[in-house]
């Protein structure tokens, strides 16, 4: 479970978040929702402690994580995936290199073990034939799966997602929502999904955070926030994409 | 605005400059302890190592050739012209070789390897982190520093030796080249005007500005990649900085190495 408890954070003068509070249940997806350059990727960041907050609690399964030194993260850090707008793979190796790139890496396993978890995601991402091929090679979709193959390559127990479907056309789209859907089906996963698209929330999240001017200003039941009579909410409804 | 508000404003605005640069400073200094803290790690990392090795040390040999061909021919044309109004030519041999060795050589390189090792890492590790790719190593449990900044720190220290060496030898051989046939001075005059003369703390001169020159240009370089921001105009402001940046203190530190083993051996 992760839990934000009264984060604020500043860029010089300029205040990004101002006493945020959420909680995020396992097994659950939950949404963080806002218009862009309001912080919700930030939010992930903090998560993951590669920023520190001004102020406030980040718990992940009850540790504090905001005090602790960059070493005492990386064993934290990998209870989670991440999955970044841009993908972040790294573009001077193949595609099974970047799956196993973090086991090698991290994990005293087998090159056999490494290996099959590596074919297991190409798998479940739908690459094969695809394994010696740079990512440049790859369309936006099918480097998002790659992202999301990567981030899950570890069994985490939650995964992080910042705009999963930014930037992709709707088949992708629709594509890359079934397989965040059916992670938490199939594989019991909980997820953060960091968007501006009011539909994908609809479509994927169980509960939802909307984020407005560094604060939250709902925090609760996807299907609920129909019900809230916020003048931002309600604007938003009726726009579906946000932009500030 | 009234005068008093200008130096006001003046004030505040060097103030906050000078703390961005001591904060910087101490971000620097932070980001270097950890990369040779992690030098430990560097039979994990061996692979990257060679591919650092290759790219400072075999890829970069043309252009350290080809400066330091030029600067020996150089040279040896002017300070022969110089030492012929003397009656003193045969001097050159010592003259070229006392300026290649202790000077020109390492000098000549590291700027060489400032521009291209140098803007090569500002560049490649300005891309990743603008790409999100130093914060993935993060997320997913890998020192980005151990990763990236110590094998180019490693193989750095290791190739810079090797290439000053080379520059030395192929400036002062270019050099007896131009003394042979623009000058008409006997090889034999020339080398026999070299060796002899040479001493153990000529080498010591030269030789450890390499180690020091390849910690400036992958540190510096590497750093100002690890700060990057603003997209891709922000990756080409870093890179530039840190070749302006590790050109600079190469000269500096030039200097201070040559005073201080020529005043204390």
């Amino acid at each position: 479970m992760i839990e934000l408890q009264e984060v604020s954070l500043c860029y010089g003068d300029k205040k990004i978040l101002d006493k945020v509070s959420l909680s995020i249940k396992d097994n659950k997806i939950k949404a963080i929702l806002g218009p862009s350059g309001v912080g919700k990727s930030t939010i992930l960041k903090l998560i993951l402690g590669l920023i520190k907050p001004n102020s406030g609690k980040i718990l992940i399964d009850g540790v504090d994580i905001t005090p602790l030194k960059e070493s005492k993260l990386y064993p934290i850090r990998r209870k989670m995936g991440i999955v970044f707008q841009g993908n972040a793979l790294f573009d001077s190796m193949t595609i099974s290199e970047n799956l196993g790139f973090f086991l090698r890496e991290n994990l005293r396993l087998t090159e056999q073990e490494t290996e099959k978890r590596v074919q297991e995601q190409i798998a479940f991402a739908g690459l094969q034939g695809y394994e010696d091929a740079l990512p440049e090679k790859l369309s936006g979709g099918m480097k998002k799966r790659v992202a999301i193959g990567r981030a899950l390559i570890f069994k985490p127990a939650m995964i992080l997602f910042d705009e999963p479907t930014a930037g992709l056309d709707p088949l992708s789209s629709k594509k890359i929502l079934g397989l965040i859907s059916s992670l938490r089906h199939k594989n019991n996963l909980g997820a953060v999904i960091v968007t501006h698209i009011i539909d994908d929330v609809f479509q994927v999240a169980d509960t939802v955070s909307v984020l407005y001017k560094g604060e939250i200003i709902f925090d609760d039941e996807t299907a609920k926030l129909h019900n809230s009579t916020h003048p931002f909410i309600k604007s938003i409804l009726s726009d579906k994409i946000l932009e500030q | 605005m009234s005068q008093q508000n200008v130096i006001t404003s003046l004030a505040q605005s060097a103030n906050l400059s000078m703390k961005e640069f001591f904060l910087t400073m101490q971000e620097f200094f932070h980001f270097s302890v950890r990369a040779f803290a992690t030098i430990p790690k560097l039979r994990r990392y061996w692979r990257d190592f060679l591919d650092q090795a290759t790219i400072a040390g075999t890829d970069s040999l043309p252009i350290v050739l080809v400066s330091s061909i030029s600067i020996g021919a150089l040279l040896a044309v002017e300070v022969g012209n110089l030492l012929e109004d003397f009656g003193a030519k045969t001097m050159l041999g010592r003259s070229t070789a006392l300026s290649i060795i202790r000077e020109l050589g390492p000098l000549i390189m590291g700027l060489m390897l400032s521009a291209r090792y140098g803007s090569r890492n500002g560049a490649e590790l300005g891309a990743m982190k603008i790409s999100e790719q130093i914060d993935a190593l993060r997320a997913f449990g890998t020192d980005p520093v151990a990763k990236l900044v110590m094998p180019r720190l490693t193989a750095a220290l290791m190739v810079f030796v090797p290439l000053t060496a080379i520059a030395d030898f192929t400036g002062l051989y270019s050099a007896a080249l131009i003394a042979e046939h623009y000058h008409k001075i006997d090889p034999g005059i020339f080398w026999n005007a070299v060796f002899p003369r040479l001493v153990f703390k000529d080498f010591v001169v030269g030789f450890l500005k390499a180690p020091v020159f390849a910690i400036i240009i992958t540190l510096v370089s590497s750093f100002n990649g690890f700060i990057a921001k603003g997209g891709t105009a922000g990756v080409g402001r870093s890179t530039i900085k840190g070749i302006v940046v590790s050109s600079g203190l190469l000269l500096v530190a030039n200097f201070y190495v040559s005073k201080l083993v020529l005043e204390n051996m």
